[in-house]
C-alpha cells in the first residue's frame, strides 16, 4: 500500500513539472510573439531564417551560413538600412518560425506562388529560377510527360514537386519527396529514382560536383517560370517595405548582378 | 484545420500504413532469428565468436539508429551493390528499411535472448546433460521454451519500439507512415490533421501490437 501511494506520488510529481514546463514553454513564447509584433524601434533586429542545405544558394561553410541568397539578403539590409541576424532554421521549421513570430524575415530559394502568397508575405523577385529534369545521359526522355510511371526524385515541399504532382496526380506513387536535393541527386546515381527535378541553379551546382557519371539535364518548356521572393509573416508591412527598398537599390547599383555574377557566371 | 487533407491523400496514408506494417514484419522476424544466434555466440565459449558477437551488439545499441540508416541507404547498400553488380541500380529505399530495421532490431533481441536464457538455473542445464541430452538439444527442448516465456514482455516492448522506430526511414524517402504525413504536412501547411492522423494510427497498431498479439502470447505460453 505504501509503495502504491509514493508510486502515485511520484507520478503526480512528473506530470505536474511536465505540466509547469509546458506551460513556462507556450508563456515564453507568447511575450516573444508580442515582443516581435511590438518591436518597430530603429533598431530592432531581425532574425532571418534559412535552410542551409541548398548550395550555390545558402549553405554551410564550416560554422558560416553562406551562399547567393545569403550575400543578396545581407546586401539588402546594408542597402535598406537595417540590422538582421541570421538563424539556420532548416525549411519547414522556416515556415514555422514566422507564424510563431521566432523568424522575422525567410529567405531560402523560396519560389513566389500563389499558394504561399495566401499565407504569406513576398517582397519582389530577386531571381529567376526554372525547373529543370536530370536524367540519364542515354535515356530518351525529352520532357515531364515521358516521366509517367517512373521513379522520380525531389525535394519534398518545393515546386520541383508540385511539377509533378501537377502532371502525375497528388499521390504519385512513383514520387520520392526527399528531404534535401543532395539526398535525391546522390539517389539518382545510385539508380534508386529514374530522374530528378529540382531549381536550375541547385541541380546544375550539384550534378557538376558529382564525376565521371553520366547525365543530362532536360529543360521542358511547359514549366513556368519562377522567381525566388523573400518572405514574411502576412501584414509584416514594416519588414516589407524595407526589404523591397534595399532590393531596389541593390538592383539599381548593380550589387544584385554582381552577386549573381560572382555565383553562376555571365548569364 | 482542414482535415480535408487527409481524405485528398488517403492514397498515400494507406501505402504509407501498409508499409509500416510490412518493414515492421520483416524486421521482427529477421531480428528475432539473426537476434537469437547473434544472443548464442556471445555465450558462446570460443572466443572469437563471442567478441564478433558481442562487438555487433555494441555497434547497433550504441549508435543512433538515424545514423543507421543514413550509413546503410546511401554508403553500405550501394557499395555492396556497385561490387556484386556493377552499374546497376541499388535498392529502392525501403530494401535499406528492412536491412537497417532488421539488423538494430537484431541486437536488441540478442539481449533479450541473453537475459531471458541466463535467467533459467543452470541446473536445469546440466539434468537435462545428465539425462544425456547433447547442449544444442537441451537448449531447444529445455532452455529456450522456458527462457521464452519470460522474455515475450521484453520482446513485445522490442516490437513496439521497432513498429515506432520504423518512422525514421521518413529521412530516405520510404514511402511509410510517417513520410506520408511528413509529406503532407510539407505541401499543405496543415500541421495538426496529418500528425494527428498518424499519432492515432500509430497508437491503434501498437495497441494491437500490445493487447492482441503479445498479450496473446503470453497467455499461451503462461506456466501459471
Amino acid at each position: 500500500m505504501r509503495i502504491g501511494t509514493n508510486w502515485f506520488k511520484s507520478l503526480a510529481l512528473v506530470v505536474g513539472v511536465g505540466m509547469l514546463l509546458a506551460g513556462c514553454g507556450s508563456g515564453g513564447q507568447q511575450t516573444s510573439g508580442s515582443g516581435g509584433a511590438s518591436g518597430g524601434s530603429a533598431d530592432k533586429v531581425y532574425v532571418v531564417g534559412t535552410d542551409a542545405a541548398y548550395p550555390p544558394f545558402q549553405m554551410l561553410e564550416a560554422d558560416k551560413i553562406s551562399g547567393h541568397d545569403i550575400d543578396v539578403m545581407n546586401a539588402i539590409a546594408e542597402a535598406g538600412g537595417f540590422k538582421i541576424e541570421w538563424k539556420n532554421t532548416g525549411w519547414d521549421p522556416l515556415f514555422d518560425g514566422l507564424d510563431k513570430g521566432t523568424v522575422d524575415i525567410g529567405i531560402s530559394s523560396i519560389t513566389i506562388t500563389e499558394k504561399r502568397k495566401e499565407k504569406y508575405d513576398f517582397s519582389d523577385s530577386y531571381f529567376e529560377a526554372n525547373q529543370l529534369i536530370l536524367v540519364a545521359e542515354d535515356s530518351p526522355v525529352t520532357k515531364l510527360a515521358d516521366l509517367k510511371g517512373k521513379k522520380i526524385g525531389v525535394q519534398a515541399a518545393t515546386t520541383g514537386e508540385e511539377v509533378v504532382k501537377k502532371a502525375f496526380g497528388d499521390t504519385y506513387e512513383g514520387l520520392k519527396g526527399y528531404d534535401d536535393m543532395p539526398s535525391s541527386v546522390d539517389d539518382f546515381f545510385n539508380g534508386r529514382v529514374d530522374a530528378v527535378i529540382g531549381d536550375n541553379g541547385v541541380l546544375s551546382y550539384y550534378v557538376n560536383k558529382v564525376k565521371d557519371k553520366k547525365f543530362k539535364l532536360i529543360k521542358d518548356d511547359s514549366f513556368e517560370k519562377e522567381f525566388y521572393g523573400i518572405i514574411v509573416k502576412k501584414g509584416n508591412a514594416d519588414a516589407i517595405n524595407k526589404i523591397n527598398d534595399g532590393l531596389k537599390k541593390i538592383k539599381e547599383n548593380g550589387k544584385l548582378q554582381e552577386i549573381y555574377t560572382q555565383y553562376f557566371g555571365n548569364k | 484545420m482542414d482535415w480535408s487533407v487527409i481524405y485528398d491523400y488517403r492514397e498515400l496514408f494507406i501505402r504509407g500504413i501498409m508499409n509500416t506494417i510490412l518493414l515492421t514484419a520483416v524486421a521482427t522476424v529477421c531480428g528475432t532469428f539473426l537476434g537469437l544466434f547473434i544472443s548464442l555466440g556471445k555465450m558462446s565459449s570460443k572466443r572469437i565468436l563471442r567478441w564478433t558477437c558481442s562487438i555487433y551488439v555494441e555497434l547497433f545499441r550504441g549508435t543512433p539508429m538515424l545514423v543507421q540508416i543514413l550509413l546503410i541507404h546511401f554508403a553500405v547498400i550501394p557499395s555492396i551493390w556497385g561490387i556484386l553488380y556493377p552499374g546497376a541500380s541499388s535498392p529502392e529505399a525501403i530494401y535499406s528499411g528492412f536491412v537497417a530495421l532488421s539488423l538494430n532490431a537484431a541486437a536488441y533481441m540478442a539481449e533479450i535472448f541473453r537475459a531471458g536464457i541466463q535467467s533459467i538455473d543452470p541446473g536445469q542445464m546440466e539434468a537435462a546433460r545428465s539425462l544425456g541430452m547433447n547442449k544444442g538439444l537441451a537448449m531447444r527442448q529445455i532452455i529456450l521454451p522456458q527462457a521464452f516465456t519470460r522474455m515475450l514482455p521484453a520482446i513485445g516492448n522490442e516490437f513496439i519500439a521497432l513498429l515506432k522506430d520504423s518512422s525514421l526511414l521518413a529521412v530516405i524517402a520510404t514511402p511509410e507512415l510517417n513520410y506520408a504525413a511528413m509529406n503532407v504536412a510539407k505541401s499543405t501547411f496543415e500541421r495538426y490533421p496529418p500528425y494527428l492522423t498518424e499519432a492515432a494510427v500509430y497508437l491503434v497498431l501498437t495497441l494491437f501490437l500490445s493487447r492482441i498479439v503479445v498479450r496473446g502470447l503470453e497467455k499461451k505460453y503462461s506456466t501459471r
